[in-house]
Formats: C-alpha cells, sequence, structure tokens
C-alpha cells in the first residue's frame, strides 16, 4: 500500500497532525483534534443570528408568491394512508388514481356523505396499477376501489411516484419518526418547505440557455396543496394569477407534442398492456368481492382535446370496461359532472370541488354502489341521467 | 438513522443533553452505547443483533487470546474473530454474489442450476464494524494493543454512533483510551463539533444530493448511450458527490463526535489534489487505505520479499479492497485499476528515484492523477461493464452523433461545484482545515457558517442515504 510519499509535504503548523497513513503497521493512537482559535461563542450566536435573518427573508419572499404551508405530498404521507388498510380499515373505500382524483375528490365531503372517510392513495403523474396490484396482493383489503383513469398517464404506464410503494414497503422506523416531526413541527409553520420551491429546483427552472439538440422542458410546478390526511386541492394561486395559469397551461402543452410518443402501433401495445395488467388485478380483487369502479373525471380545453386525439374513448376507456369487465363513470355521460372550471384545463377549481365531490357521490350511490344501484353495463353509457347539471 | 435527517437532530440534542447531566462516567457510557443501538436499530431493529454477535465474537476472542499459551491457540482464537466476522459478511453482503457467479459458471461447463431465491438485505454498515472489530482482535494478536479492561468500553468503541455505520473506521487503540476517563466536550469544542458537522452536511445534502447526484443518474442510470461532454460530466458529477458524500459523512461524524469531547481521526485530506496514487490513497478514506495495509498487505508481505511479491501483495490488496465496496466485479476492476496505477508509479519511482518535478509539471502530474482517477470512478458508478464501455467510450469521443443527455444548467452545475472542489483541493492541499479557520477573520467564519446552514435548510434536503451505507 502506499506509502512513499512524505509526510514532509504538510506545512508544519500548529494545528497540523499526522494520520494513520503516516504510521504504517503500528498501533494508531488517540486521534487529536485541535479546535482552531477564534471566539467560538460569539461566531456561534451571529451564525444562527444570520441563518434566522436569511431564513426569515426566504420565507416572506415565498410568502409574498401566495405560497401557505401545506403538508408536503411525499411518500412517507402516502405510506401513513397505505398502512391504514393494515391497521384495520381493510374495508374501507380507497381511491387510486393519479392527479385528478386526488386533487378534485374532496374527502371531507365524502366523509359527510358515506359517514366513512376514504382512503386516498392517488400520487400524481402515476399509473394506478401497480397499487392496484398491490391491493389485490393483500388480502386484508375487502373494500371498494375507486380508480382513477386520467388517460395520459394512465394509458403511457407513466410512473413519476412508482416509489411510494417501495417505500411504504421498506419505511424504517427512523424514517417514520422523521415523518412526524415534519408533520408536526416544519410543514404546518413554513410554506417555504415544499420541493417546489427548494433552492435547486428554483435554479434549475430559470431561463437558461437551451443546449443544441436538447429542448428546455420544464417540471410541472406546484398545483396543490395537501391535509395530513392528503386531502388535496388545487392551488388557488393556479386559478387568480393569469400568468401563473398560463405557465401550468404551458407546461401540459410541451406534453401534448406527439413527437415525445411512442409510434401508433407501439402505443397500442403499450395501451393493451397497461389494459391487460389492470384487468389482471382487477380480477383478483373481484373474486375477493371488492368493488372495483374507474372513474374518467373531467379536463377541458387543450388537455381534453389532446386526450380525445391520442386516447380515443373507444379504442382506451371503453375497452379498458370491456376486458376488466368492472364497470366505469365517464365524466362526460353525466351533466352533473360537467361545465365546473379547471383553470389549467385539468383539475378543478378548489372553490368547486366540494360541489363537485357531492355530485360525484351521488352518481355513485345512485348508479353503482348503494343498495340499488344498478351498474350499466361495461363500455355501455349509463341511462339518462337524473340529477341537474352543475351550476 | 441518518445524519441528514430531523431524527437524527433530536437524537443528538437528546444524546447531547444526556451526556451533559452530572451523571457518572459509566451512567453516561451506558446511555452512549445504549443511544448508539438505538441510532443503529432505528434502521431496522433486528440488525442489531449482528452488532452483538461481532462485540461478543471478538471480546471473547481477545480474552482467549491474551489467556493463551501457545502460539496455535492464539492463531486459534485470532481465526475465529476473522471467519466470524468475514462469515458475516460473506453471508449478507456477498451470498447473492457467490451463488451468481457459481450459476454462471455451472451454466459455463453445460450444468444448469437452479439456486433457491437468495433474498437477504445488506445490514447497514456491517463492512465497517466489522473491520472495526476485527482490527481489535488483530491488534491484540499482533500485540501493538492490550485488550479493552472491560465489556462496557468495548462495546462501546463497536458501537459509538458517529462512527458505527459509515467510519471513520475506528482502532481500538484510538477510541478505547478514550472512555477510560471522564469525557465531556469544552464550550468551544461543542461549537467546533457544530461547525464541523454543519460543513459535512452542507457536503452532502447541498453539494452531493441537490447539485451533483442528478447529473451523474441523469448519464450512469440511462440506457442512453453518452458523448463525449456528457460522458465527462458526468463522471465529474460523481466524483464531485463521492466525495462530498463520503467526506460530508466523516466530517459530521468527526463533529458530533467533537460535541461529545471525543476525537476522531481524519479521513479525507483533499485527495483531489494528490500527486500520484500512493497520494491519492494517503488521502482519500485513510482509515480504510490504513487499514488495509496494516492488516492485508503488510501480512502479505509488502515490501519486504522483493518487487515480485510486492506486486503480488499490492494487487490483491487493492482488488479486495475494490471487492469490500461492493459485491459485483465493476468494484473489482475499480480496484484492480488502483492496484495496476499504484503499481505503475512505484516501478516508475524506482526507475526515476531522483526525479522532482518544477511546479508546473507537479500541478500537471496533479492534474493526470485526477484524468485517471475519474477513469476509475467510471467503474465504481457504472452497474454493469457494458455501461462502464459505454461511458468510457464516450470520454475518449468515439460515441458521436449520440443526443445530449444534460441540459445547460446541469452542465454548468457540475462545472463550478467540481472546479470549486479542485481548485479547494489544491489551495487546502498542504493546510488543514483548523489552521485556514483559525486564519479567517472571525466575522466571515461566523457569516459562511450561517450562510451553509441556509443552504442546508432551503434545499430541503429528501434524507438520502449515503453511498457508503451500501459498503
Amino acid at each position: 500500500m502506499p506509502s512513499s510519499t512524505s509526510s514532509s509535504e504538510v506545512r508544519p503548523d500548529r494545528y497540523a497532525r499526522q494520520t494513520a497513513s503516516d504510521r504504517p503497521g503500528v498501533a494508531q493512537p488517540v486521534p487529536v483534534r485541535p479546535v482552531p482559535e477564534q471566539p467560538w461563542g460569539r461566531i456561534f450566536l451571529g451564525a444562527v443570528a444570520l441563518f434566522a435573518v436569511l431564513l426569515a427573508g426566504w420565507e416572506a419572499h415565498w410568502r409574498a408568491f401566495g405560497v401557505t404551508p401545506s403538508m408536503n405530498n411525499d411518500d412517507g404521507l402516502w405510506a401513513i394512508q397505505r398502512r391504514r388498510i393494515d391497521a384495520g380499515e381493510g374495508t374501507a373505500t380507497v381511491l387510486v388514481g393519479s392527479s385528478r382524483v386526488f386533487f378534485d375528490v374532496r374527502l371531507p365531503v365524502w366523509e359527510k356523505l358515506a359517514g366513512r372517510r376514504p382512503i386516498q392513495l392517488c400520487l400524481e403523474g402515476t399509473t394506478p396499477l401497480p397499487f392496484l396490484e398491490d391491493l389485490a396482493a393483500d388480502p386484508h383489503f375487502t373494500g371498494r376501489v375507486l380508480v382513477g383513469i386520467d388517460p395520459q398517464v394512465f394509458f403511457t404506464g407513466f410512473r413519476y411516484r412508482e416509489g411510494a410503494l417501495k417505500y411504504a414497503r421498506k419505511e424504517s422506523p427512523s424514517q417514520r419518526i422523521g415523518q412526524w416531526l415534519s408533520m408536526h413541527f416544519v410543514e404546518p409553520y413554513f410554506a417555504f418547505d415544499d420541493p417546489d420551491f427548494a433552492l435547486q429546483t428554483v435554479l434549475e427552472r430559470q431561463p437558461w440557455p437551451a443546449r443544441p439538440g436538447k429542448p428546455w422542458l420544464s417540471e410541472v410546478r406546484k398545483l396543490s396543496l395537501h391535509e395530513a390526511d392528503r386531502n388535496s386541492y388545487l392551488w388557488g394561486k393556479v386559478e387568480s394569477d393569469p400568468q401563473y395559469r398560463e405557465l401550468a397551461r404551458n407546461i401540459w402543452r410541451q406534453g401534448f407534442d406527439p413527437g415525445l410518443y411512442p409510434p401508433p402501433q407501439k402505443l397500442k401495445e403499450i395501451i393493451k398492456a397497461q389494459i391487460d395488467g389492470t384487468a389482471k388485478a382487477v380480477a383478483t380483487l373481484r373474486a375477493r368481492g371488492v368493488q372495483v369502479l374507474f372513474v374518467r373525471l373531467p379536463s377541458s380545453g387543450e388537455y381534453l382535446a389532446f386526450e380525445n386525439r391520442m386516447y380515443p374513448r373507444a379504442q382506451a376507456w371503453d375497452q379498458l370496461l370491456k376486458v376488466t369487465g368492472a364497470p366505469g363513470l365517464y365524466f362526460e355521460d353525466y351533466p352533473e359532472l360537467r361545465g365546473y372550471e379547471l383553470p389549467e384545463w385539468s383539475h378543478i377549481n378548489a372553490s368547486q370541488t366540494e360541489r363537485f365531490t357531492t355530485a360525484l357521490y351521488a352518481i355513485l350511490q345512485r348508479d353503482f354502489w348503494g343498495p340499488a344501484a344498478t351498474p350499466p353495463a361495461a363500455g355501455v353509457p349509463p341511462p339518462a341521467p337524473s340529477a341537474a347539471a352543475p351550476r | 438513522m441518518v445524519f441528514n435527517s430531523l431524527t437524527f437532530i433530536v437524537f443528538f440534542a437528546c444524546v447531547l443533553l444526556m451526556h451533559s447531566l452530572p451523571l457518572g462516567w459509566t451512567t453516561k457510557k451506558i446511555n452512549l452505547l445504549l443511544a448508539s443501538y438505538l441510532f443503529y436499530s432505528a434502521w431496522n431493529p433486528p440488525f442489531v443483533i449482528l452488532l452483538w454477535v461481532s462485540t461478543v465474537v471478538d471480546w471473547y476472542a481477545a480474552q482467549g487470546l491474551v489467556k493463551a499459551r501457545r502460539q496455535s491457540a492464539r492463531h486459534a482464537w485470532m481465526l475465529l474473530s476473522v471467519i466470524a466476522n468475514l462469515g458475516m459478511l460473506g453471508y449478507f453482503k456477498y451470498g447473492q454474489f457467490l451463488l451468481q457467479n457459481f450459476t454462471a459458471l455451472m451454466s459455463a461447463i453445460g450444468i444448469a442450476y437452479h439456486p433457491a431465491h437468495y433474498d437477504i438485505v445488506l445490514p447497514v454498515g456491517i463492512s465497517f464494524y466489522t473491520f472495526a472489530t476485527m482490527s481489535y482482535t488483530l491488534d491484540v494478536y499482533l500485540r501493538r494493543a492490550l485488550p479493552a479492561r472491560n465489556l462496557l468500553d468495548y462495546a462501546l468503541f463497536v458501537t459509538f454512533f458517529p462512527h458505527l455505520v459509515a467510519g471513520p473506521i475506528m482502532r481500538p487503540t484510538e477510541l478505547v483510551p478514550q472512555f477510560a476517563v471522564p469525557r465531556r466536550a469544552t464550550a468551544d469544542q461543542l461549537r467546533f463539533g457544530l461547525a464541523l458537522m454543519t460543513i459535512g452536511l452542507f457536503n452532502k445534502i447541498v453539494l452531493a444530493d441537490s447539485f451533483l447526484s442528478h447529473a451523474a443518474e441523469d448519464v450512469y442510470d440511462t440506457s442512453k448511450i453518452p458523448g463525449t461532454l456528457d460522458a465527462w460530466a458526468g463522471t465529474l458529477a460523481f466524483s464531485g458527490q463521492i466525495f462530498c458524500d463520503f467526506a460530508g459523512y466523516s466530517t459530521t461524524a468527526i463533529g458530533a463526535a467533537l460535541c461529545l469531547g471525543f476525537a476522531m481521526p481524519d479521513n479525507f485530506r483533499f485527495p483531489y489534489a494528490a500527486v500520484g496514487f500512493s497520494d491519492f490513497w494517503r488521502r482519500w478514506h485513510i482509515t480504510l487505505s490504513s487499514w488495509l495495509r496494516d492488516y492485508l498487505y503488510i501480512p502479505l508481505g509488502g515490501n519486504r520479499y522483493g518487487a515480485r511479491r510486492t506486486y503480488a501483495a499490492l494487487m490483491t490488496t487493492m482488488l479486495l479492497g475494490g471487492l469490500w465496496h461492493g459485491a459485483n466485479w465493476t468494484f473489482v476492476a475499480w480496484g484492480g485499476l488502483h492496484g495496476v496505477y499504484l503499481s505503475i508509479e512505484r516501478a516508475l519511482r524506482a526507475r526515476f528515484a531522483g526525479y522532482r518535478p518544477g511546479p508546473v509539471v507537479f500541478v500537471l502530474l496533479g492534474l493526470f492523477t485526477y484524468t485517471l482517477v475519474n477513469l476509475t470512478w467510471v467503474f465504481f458508478r457504472a452497474r454493469t461493464f457494458g455501461k462502464a464501455w459505454e461511458v468510457l467510450r464516450g470520454m475518449l469521443g468515439q460515441n458521436g452523433g449520440v443526443e445530449p443527455l444534460l441540459s445547460t444548467y446541469r452542465l454548468v452545475s457540475v462545472a463550478v461545484i467540481v472546479g470549486g472542489i479542485l481548485l479547494t483541493h489544491w489551495l487546502m492541499r498542504t493546510r488543514t482545515l483548523e489552521s485556514v479557520i483559525a486564519r479567517t477573520p472571525a466575522l466571515l467564519v461566523c457569516a459562511i457558517w450561517g450562510l451553509l446552514v441556509f443552504l442546508i435548510v432551503i434545499v430541503q434536503g429528501e434524507g438520502n442515504a449515503f453511498i457508503y451505507f451500501q459498503f
């Protein structure tokens, strides 16, 4: 092993010291760890004061931007909800899906109507398939599943947050404690504590010159606010700030470029694989008596046009219901689920989600899960709706 | 638990409080021992049993060594320790690797062998604490050290939470004597310890995790082929990431120990300013390289039995050192490359014994060393040889016409941070951190400290595990 470089390279000073590499083949002595001469008491107090001032400025900056404290929508928060099934709530209604069921369905409203709060397991930008498979493999779960289908995510099998499942399975005691500490002492008080406002994220989304051949694509910006049980809704800024709303729309527009997607034949294969995988999970769940319902919640404007173009209902949604044999609810079939404001075309304005959830729950009870419900045959639109259209 | 977590902040505050209470020294040591078990079990409680096994086996082995009259008995006690520790390491860390290679070998000679599924979780830091406990028995066996006077001191040496899971790999003679007399940090030791922890966490959370790791991931964790710029940027990013991650851990550990009044050895000495590979290994992961030197290279003969034997010992040491880092042939290749570098350097030093480079050549040799070190990092970071060759071909300009992988932002951050790391290492090459801090105006030290804490908080680290935990 190395031994030829002399320690004389280290300029002798009062803090110079040898390391184990200078003492081959002998017992190593107790290390020397000198403290540099400085007024450490004053330095410490000054550093604490400076830190406090800088942090207060950073917090004030983000509050002025319109941010309010909210729970972080992280894997630890998801894991808490997933554990509810193992902890005796196996008969609950579970919501899986992507951001639409996540942001548009209000849990307190649902609880008021159903008498029981559902378990919110949706993850933005992530197909519900792995979570359906997880529920299918869990004998503790015998409740109901509402599966949100956001076509762009579901039929491509996009898995932005798939890691949540692995995290929940392997979460260490230390991580659980950290989650609890953060939820009680950090997240309720600090607006800046959101991944969207982390320094590196803020720097990355500055208008850096694009590298030739590497077009700059903006990551999805903050869209939602979250509570401790993952009751979530669209951030008010998306609705109230035209500039921010336009930014959100422009980010969606990036994804409307057909060049980003596989060729049609390949896309068909991907869609088929997603549907087949879902059918398998649904069959397992239904064999255990679990009721599974697919829901396609509203989108509008350019987003809806894109979805209809890329994943036509007849080839995607109808096929999903046909292959799985499970019932489905498509927002366009129900006037009471239409006409809501979707500021960035994909999620309902927070102020309207209570009314939306009420309307959705009424349909679920009337047509699918209630005592008198007679679910429409898979792939067939339901009979003429009776409820009034939303205001 | 990891240092970069809220859980650790609360845990450490409690430990500091307990350690400052007016309790007896033995009680304080028991507190530290229990806290250390808590620290370890916060990952996976059952693995504490492995710690106990390692502790008890080496404790009794060392007792046996002292009492043994015959050399054969001493030998047997030493072997018991080595086999128990390496057996544990082998089972948990290399079991899967051995099985895969055995299956591949069988397949190569036409035998279809289908082993049972091997699903073992690697206990965090097992490579570190097994080496620490082995050094205890081996030092007693080599008559370099006396055994600890009581089991409590010895158990605390093995388990002491600052060094437990990722080093610095402590020798018993470095730490056990510190438990003999009551220790409590002075106010200045506490504050400087906190400052060291800040520097360490800044390296880990801000530089490694928030700015460098993504560039390395974009190049190494994709099926796309990198061009020259991307291959170099991804590799340079990893060179910075692994330094900031591991040196950051060591610095945090040293600071945490100092806050409690204990001294831990240096583990890094600005390695990217090394000139030559013997110099690099005197600066990089010092406690591991010196461990391998003292317990492997020298027992294999070192440089005492002629050139051929020296080179064989050197290569064996570096190959096994590579394997220590991970159960994958890419790590062996990484170690092997370093072994080759060290061998060539040794031969050149013998051939040009009187040569002393001028300042410009000296710096150029340093940059050449850093470049070659980066080539070895390719094997360390790539998960397969296929990926390693792909990146190496890119670095050599052989991947023409491929699409760019890294954005301008990523390229700029890698250039700024890795450039900054290199410059810092060269400026600090012959200095210590303490000497520089002592000469810096107090106001500036204060401002830098406050700013570092601020940056640590606003990058909102995700509590990522330190890279070396997997080893």
